[in-house]
């Protein structure tokens, strides 16, 4: 029997490789997605790990999801559903909270309540972030030109930047550098007095990141958790309904309509090459396929350290693999609840409880979390990003029931022991004593919740990386730094999703513009894919 | 009592000697105004103690602006000194320019790397510095923009001209941070570490603060070396009183005058009127603000005025020895050179820690020299000087200094010192220290900060000192600002002052 061939094979079936596989099967390839798992979905999945439950065990929530890629792929016809959530809160030590609320005017008085003058703050707050991500969100269906590039495309991407940029005006352009170059914290400190409202807002500028409240480059992050929108609302934050998973389901069955394979269950061994171009790839079961474009939806350092010999690429780009930083700085408690638990602070029935709650009051506290990060512990009063998804979405639990979903900021992935800073740190014991320090933290907000507790999943950096693939379990793929975003992203000279073996491509977020359940990698890299294979115009351009 | 002038500067800082200069020596008649009786600013040499003098604050020259040493004939005479990072293990290591040896002149086994990774920052570096002798690039359109593209285009296409591999390289560093960028070619040690504490010093930031890179980067701008002026750095005021330029010391400008939109000259605070159809402000960009009055600028401007971030974080203990101190490890030549306590990047990042808190670090980052080694002139008596630069120690910490706090950052610094120099707290004869609020106190720099305002990415260039002023002009016509919080930043360069001035020339304000 020959080597069954196709005409793409993608190596890896998160929601980024799913993408890709998309709109190449849409454009006539024969295409192939080879999955590790014996599920799809990467880090957006939905798996039932106790008996009536469902988690979102990795991502959790949905925003960047690009809007243009849900309505060109139908997904909403696959059953993709995407819910809002409305509110949020940040509750203290002294049985109190700030919520933030939707509605503009109880917004309005939450904030007076803890600060009048706080109130000017956020409405010059929210102009400058809403402007910004205004700004920015042309660029992420784009390709972010490589400005050392004398190619007619960098150079009309590079026209395109510097239009848009020229349109700001000068001092807009001034704010817009400040913005991307600062840290959240100072962002914050400028605007507003309340500490409790800052630390409310700074998590979204360290979620994910190897960074603290105060790193220059933070208030980007926290951009980027702001430029997605559901149904429209920029900056809002949504359930899938069924769980991320549905949004990985929506994308196979698009696949597979299209005319696409998947496989799954098995891994790839190696990226097979030959003179300097992909033939195929060679599973770990054994099977091999062949094909002249692959395309992998892992990261650039799992890519080329483990899957493609290094006598295949020049030793600047392994040496510019090697150093590309991908972080573990968080980890993941999922939490079946046998009812919701007590929030003695907050209003019964509260709608800001069906949002994303938290319990860190200030951005000193933030920070030293950072600080106990960088020398390999968890934070001993650690950040967490946690929102019960089934008040909302009923099919997540048993009638009465609830899921809670908690990310944990920050988790080192090589955990520090007695000296000795290493992954193999991360044990039973290890993990329950990080699952415990976010208990405790908890109770701040729910004493009660130890006794709501059936069954809890602690995932680790290291859990994620062994069960997604995600090096450290970092879940942007690569640090969101300067020195990796945009031209410089993954490797600079190769932002255009290519690699120096001929066919091989990177579609998932260590590419341009990045992690977070986006798909702009995925689309991105696939009209590259097309371009070179002479089929660029069977996808659409997205109007920026 | 009244005199004119054509432009008073404000305060005697380099910066505002250097503008003075420049104006003067193009026949204009300058007056700087002084409030301390000595010129100098940070750039001081003081007593340590009768007869023995030193360097107050500023120790270094490692980035004098050649065109400014040309254009204010500065008669500087200097030595160059090699750089040691001391190691906990004795075997200490000297750089200089791109060699990396043992102290006892053995071999370093990243001497190659090391010398590859100077080079390449060297180069970068210097681009960089192309930018430091002109105003910043303006943002605006029209003609003052045109005017100034001619620099950028310049950086533009010796960017280009690197090559696609370095303009790569470049691309990707230029906002990262120390600590990768080292830690990818260096092993953590005290090579590391030293280079570490250069990229952070003076800043309230560690190492793996993203735009450490850029800071470390500021410093090599002139090619990295480093100098000890000797004698002190007294060239400033001698070639602004060779100009000619009038000084004024014991003297506070009380306020700026302004009258419809236009400079007219300062009041002091005896009453005394100066008037001139300029007025540059050497001071730091709020207290410029302040000088004019805050209803002379926008809202805009005022509110980032009031919020331009200048936290310093560097304290100085200036140390009369009764002798040489002992130095393991060190020939009697190496204990003159730049002696780098930073045992690891590493290191220096868990120092900057608790300063972020409002405490001192438990194992302060040290840059100490004994200048008397090299200037015999300083010391009578075979006593010696040594002016220690230590980071990381709050501007104000809780509830501000105590004398119990203060003796223990000296009684810290010391003790870090002493594990390389056995026997120094026997040696110590006078002693003085500088938190970074006595710096304040001393120089009016914002939170003793020593660039006038941090030197981060967000206040750099086209938004230094804040988004809108940063051309020097400062509000109203013929109000300057000449003194660090101005591009390019901080440091012993003379550049903030002497662009300032001509840039001012530039804009007709005086013809």
């Amino acid at each position: 029997m020959g080597v069954a061939s196709y005409d793409a094979i993608i190596v890896g079936a998160g929601h980024n490789g799913l993408t890709t596989g998309c709109y190449l099967a849409k454009a006539g390839l024969k295409t192939l997605i080879v999955e590790k798992n014996d599920w799809i979905g990467g880090a957006a999945v939905s798996r039932s790990l106790h008996d009536g439950w469902t988690y979102s065990n990795c991502s959790y929530v949905c925003s960047l999801l690009r809007r243009e890629i849900v309505r060109d792929l139908e997904l909403p016809r696959f059953g993709l559903q995407v819910i809002p959530y409305e509110g949020g809160a940040t509750f203290t030590e002294d049985n109190d909270y700030f919520a933030y609320m939707s509605d503009h005017n109880a917004l309005e008085r939450e904030i007076a309540r803890h600060s009048p003058r706080d109130v000017d703050a956020y409405a010059r707050f929210s102009q400058t972030v809403m402007r910004q991500c205004r700004f920015i969100r042309p660029f992420l269906l784009r390709h972010a030109p490589d400005p050392t590039s004398l190619h007619p495309r960098d150079l009309g991407e590079l026209a395109f930047l510097v239009k848009k940029a020229h349109g700001l005006g000068a001092k807009e352009l001034g704010e817009t550098i400040r913005f991307w170059t600062m840290s959240i914290g100072d962002f914050l400190d400028e605007h507003f007095e309340s500490d409790l409202i800052k630390a409310h807002l700074a998590g979204s500028g360290i979620i994910g990141t190897g960074l603290g409240v105060y790193s220059p480059g933070t208030a980007y992050v926290l951009l980027h958790h702001y430029m997605g929108d559901v149904d429209g609302a920029i900056g809002a934050w949504g359930f899938a309904r069924g769980g991320m998973g549905s949004i990985s389901k929506a994308l196979g069955m698009a696949f597979e309509e299209a005319g696409g394979e998947i496989r799954t269950g098995s891994g790839i061994d190696s990226f097979r090459v030959k003179d300097g171009k992909v033939v195929g790839v060679a599973l770990e079961n054994g099977d091999t396929f062949d094909a002249p474009i692959v395309a992998s939806n892992m990261d650039i350092k799992r890519t080329f350290q483990r899957h493609v010999d290094p006598i295949h690429v020049p030793d600047d780009f392994t040496k510019a693999v090697n150093r590309f930083k991908i972080r573990g700085s968080s980890a993941k408690l999922n939490i079946a609840l046998d009812r919701l638990p007590e929030f003695p602070a907050a209003p019964k029935d509260a709608p800001f409880l069906r949002g994303d709650l938290h319990c860190s009051t200030s951005l000193a506290e933030l920070e030293r979390g950072y600080d106990d990060w960088k020398d390999g512990r968890w934070s001993s009063e650690p950040y967490f990003d946690m929102l019960i998804p089934s008040q909302i979405d009923p099919t997540m639990a048993p009638p009465g029931k609830h899921m809670m979903t908690v990310f944990v900021q920050y988790a080192p992935y090589d955990l520090e022991r007695g000296g000795v800073r290493s992954g193999q740190n991360w044990t039973d014991e290890t993990r329950t004593a990080l699952a415990n320090c976010v208990y405790d933290k908890m109770e701040q907000a729910m004493p009660d919740i130890r006794q709501r507790i059936v069954h809890a999943e602690v995932r680790t950096p290291l859990d994620i990386e062994n069960e997604v693939g995600l090096t450290e379990g970092n879940i942007f793929q690569g640090e969101l730094t300067f020195d990796q975003l945009l031209f410089n992203r993954p490797v600079p000279g190769y932002s255009d999703y290519s690699t120096p073996v001929e066919g091989l491509f990177m579609v998932g977020s260590s590419s341009h513009p990045g992690g977070g359940v986006m798909a702009a990698p995925g689309a991105n890299a696939a009209r590259e894919i097309l371009r070179r294979a002479g089929k660029g115009k069977s996808m659409p351009r997205f109007a920026a | 009592m009244t005199d004119t002038y054509d432009a008073i500067v404000v305060g005697a800082g380099h910066n505002g000697l250097t503008a003075a200069t420049v104006l003067a020596r193009r026949g204009k008649r300058v007056c700087v105004v002084e409030k301390s009786g000595q010129a100098g600013g940070m750039a001081r040499t003081v007593d340590y103690a009768e007869g023995a003098r030193g360097p107050e604050i500023a120790h270094l020259l490692y980035n004098l602006s050649p065109k400014v040493a040309k254009d204010i004939a500065l008669r500087v005479e200097t030595r160059k000194l090699p750089t040691i990072a001391m190691s906990p293990d004795g075997k200490h290591v000297e750089m200089a320019g791109d060699t990396l040896r043992f102290a006892d002149g053995t071999a370093h086994p990243e001497a190659e790397a090391y010398a590859a990774l100077r080079k390449r920052l060297v180069k970068f570096a210097r681009l960089l510095g192309q930018l430091s002798d002109a105003p910043p690039p303006s943002l605006a359109e029209g003609l003052a923009g045109l005017r100034d593209i001619g620099g950028l285009a310049r950086l533009g296409l010796n960017v280009k001209r690197l090559g696609k591999q370095d303009m790569r390289e470049f691309l990707r560093i230029i906002l990262s941070n120390a600590y990768d960028l080292l830690l990818d070619d260096l092993a953590d040690g005290p090579v590391a570490g030293a280079l570490a504490a250069d990229a952070v010093r003076g800043c309230w930031s560690g190492p793996r603060g993203p735009g450490s890179v850029f800071t470390l980067l500021y410093r090599l701008g002139q090619g990295g070396d480093v100098l000890l002026p000797m004698r002190g750095m007294g060239a400033f005021e001698t070639a602004a009183k060779d100009a000619g330029v009038e000084m004024r010391t014991r003297s506070t400008v009380a306020s700026v005058m302004v009258e419809q939109d236009q400079v007219r000259g300062v009041t002091l605070d005896d009453g005394t009127i100066l008037q001139a159809a300029a007025v540059l402000s050497s001071l730091a960009a709020p207290l410029t603000m302040q000088l004019a009055g805050a209803r002379h600028f926008d809202i805009e401007a005022t509110r980032r005025l009031q919020r331009m971030r200048a936290k310093g974080t560097t304290a100085k203990l200036n140390l009369v020895l009764s002798a040489t101190p002992d130095m393991p490890g060190l020939s009697d030549a190496q204990k003159a050179a730049r002696l780098i306590v930073a045992p690891s990047a590493t290191h220096v990042e868990s120092a900057f820690n608790p300063v972020k808190y409002g405490e001192a670090s438990a194992a302060p980052v040290l840059e100490a020299v004994l200048p008397s080694l090299s200037d015999p002139s300083l010391c009578k008596d075979g006593r010696q000087v040594i002016s220690v630069i230590a980071q990381f120690v709050p501007h104000a910490p809780d509830g501000g200094w105590t004398a119990a706090q203060r003796d223990d950052l000296s009684k810290r610094i010391i003790q870090t010192l002493e594990v390389h120099m056995p026997g120094l707290q026997d040696l110590i004869t006078h002693s003085t220290l500088l938190t970074p609020d006595d710096i304040e106190t001393l120089t009016g720099a914002p939170g003793g900060h020593w660039h006038h305002g941090e030197l981060s990415i967000d206040q750099l260039l086209t938004v230094r000192p804040v988004n809108g002023l940063s051309r020097y002009s400062f509000g109203v016509r013929g109000y300057y600002l000449c003194g660090a919080s101005a591009h390019p930043g901080g440091d012993v360069t003379g550049s903030p002052g002497r662009n300032a001035a001509l840039q001012l020339l530039a804009e007709g304000v005086l013809s």
